[in-house]
């Protein structure tokens, strides 16, 4: 191997693991907290609302459907059953921040399965937002409002001029995790709801429909 | 999420489980009396149904969260060992059954299966031809009572396996005394949800292509 190539392929390998390394919020910069953006448009109400639901996880595909119920106590039960009817989890969310898995089927009921779940659903929910303090910061033309969770942040993200919620988002101070893409109708009845994962293979797809 | 999870197996299970509470009374029915005598005509009134074509309703009830989901659309089967069941509304999903393979679709994507490589596959498998054939009286997988009215066998099924009393607490059948057809499906969840599917438009030895079928 010639010497120049030797040097090219150092130089890639240096720029891949450099890039690797680079934290997803290198850009962000500290601003003021607008506290009328966060009125307009925090996302910490959801109603009642059924979806299709079709998750990926690592090569494996289940879908069928979702009820996000608002409870009268402002609690959130969270249910998904096979398309037959068959119910494969419940779970409960209170105000706060409180979990409760009130039937999983055997098959899901893994402590990793659950806790991702319970993460993903939170801030599906707007959970971490709810009495909220804010950090504020931009980006890109975006605007990220961050509340600080135990071992992450969650953001909402939001347009530049406060017009629109473009996403939400949960990371650690340097690696976005996950986040959550909305089309459609926004909160408090997303039309559309795909979450996303980055640390590993999975995905959840919801489209709300309308009961007959 | 483990690797042999199948939701297409769940699926069938559903639809194969005809369960209800053991002991339980049903206002209006009776205990059969000749359950030997039901089970001979079931079998052979069973074998002449060649092909069946219905539509169907799906009562989903979440009895804790006093919510309802109702769906609708159409079944197929064919002898031997092939269904189609396709909803359509409120939502689009399609299962399709060929002896041991299966092909499931929803808006996303579309899954085949090969129903030998899992043994919870096999089991419901099985359930679902003793169905077919008439002969999910003599299942090992469920404990069965009969009861009758003057227009309906109710079949109260209990399954005997850990894996499907996970699912099921019970399945309740109802056949149709005039020509032995499934009118009913009723699925209890041990939690206390049910899902009850009713065929409408039943539509028994029509010609049904192959196509239907196709995998």
């Amino acid at each position: 191997m010639n010497k120049s190539l030797m040097r090219y392929l150092l130089f890639s390998v240096s720029c891949i693991f450099c890039w690797s390394c680079a934290s997803d919020y290198r850009y962000m910069e500290a601003v003021e907290t607008n506290t009328d953006c966060i009125s307009k448009l925090v996302p910490n109400q959801f109603n009642t609302s059924w979806y299709h639901a079709s998750v990926d996880v690592v090569g494996k595909h289940i879908s069928g459907l979702l009820l996000i119920k608002n409870m009268p106590d402002s609690s959130y039960r969270v249910v998904f059953t096979n398309e037959a009817g068959v119910t494969f989890f419940d779970f409960g969310f209170t105000r706060e921040r409180s979990f409760k898995v009130y039937n999983i089927i055997k098959q899901l009921d893994k402590k990793p399965v659950i806790q991702t779940l319970q993460k993903d659903f939170e801030l599906i929910l707007g959970l971490p937002f709810r009495g909220a303090t804010y950090q504020t910061y931009t980006m890109k033309e975006e605007v990220f409002f961050g509340a600080k969770q135990k071992k992450e942040i969650a953001y909402f993200i939001t347009s530049k001029d406060c017009a629109s919620l473009r996403r939400l988002e949960l990371g650690s101070s340097r690696k976005r995790k996950v986040t959550v893409h909305l089309k459609g109708q926004q909160y408090p009845a997303p039309d559309k709801i795909e979450l996303v994962h980055y640390t590993f293979n999975m995905q959840i797809n919801l489209t709300r429909f309308e009961k007959e | 999420m483990p690797k042999d999870f199948s939701v297409s197996v769940l699926l069938i299970a559903a639809f194969l489980s005809c369960s209800t509470v053991a002991s339980a009374q049903y206002d209006g029915y009776k205990p059969l009396a000749d359950l030997t005598g039901f089970k001979k005509k079931f079998a052979i009134e069973s074998a002449k149904v060649v092909s069946i074509t219905s539509d169907f309703t799906q009562e989903k009830t979440l009895t804790a969260l006093t919510e309802k989901i109702t769906s609708s659309g159409k079944f197929w089967f064919k002898r031997n060992n092939r269904v189609r069941i396709e909803y359509l509304k409120p939502f689009v999903y399609l299962m399709i059954m060929d002896g041991d393979k299966m092909l499931v679709r929803d808006n996303e994507k579309e899954n085949k299966i090969n129903v030998k490589s899992n043994k919870l596959f096999q089991q419901v498998n099985r359930i679902m031809i003793d169905c077919v054939q008439g002969t999910i009286l003599d299942s090992k997988d469920f404990t069965t009572k009969v009861f009758e009215d003057d227009k309906v066998f109710l079949l109260e099924m209990t399954p005997v396996s850990k894996a499907l009393r996970e699912f099921f607490k019970t399945i309740v059948l109802k056949v149709d005394k005039h020509d032995y057809s499934v009118n009913s499906i009723e699925m209890n969840e041990p939690e206390g949800d049910k899902t009850i599917i009713s065929f409408k438009n039943k539509r028994l030895n029509e010609q049904v292509a192959d196509a239907v079928f196709a995998l």
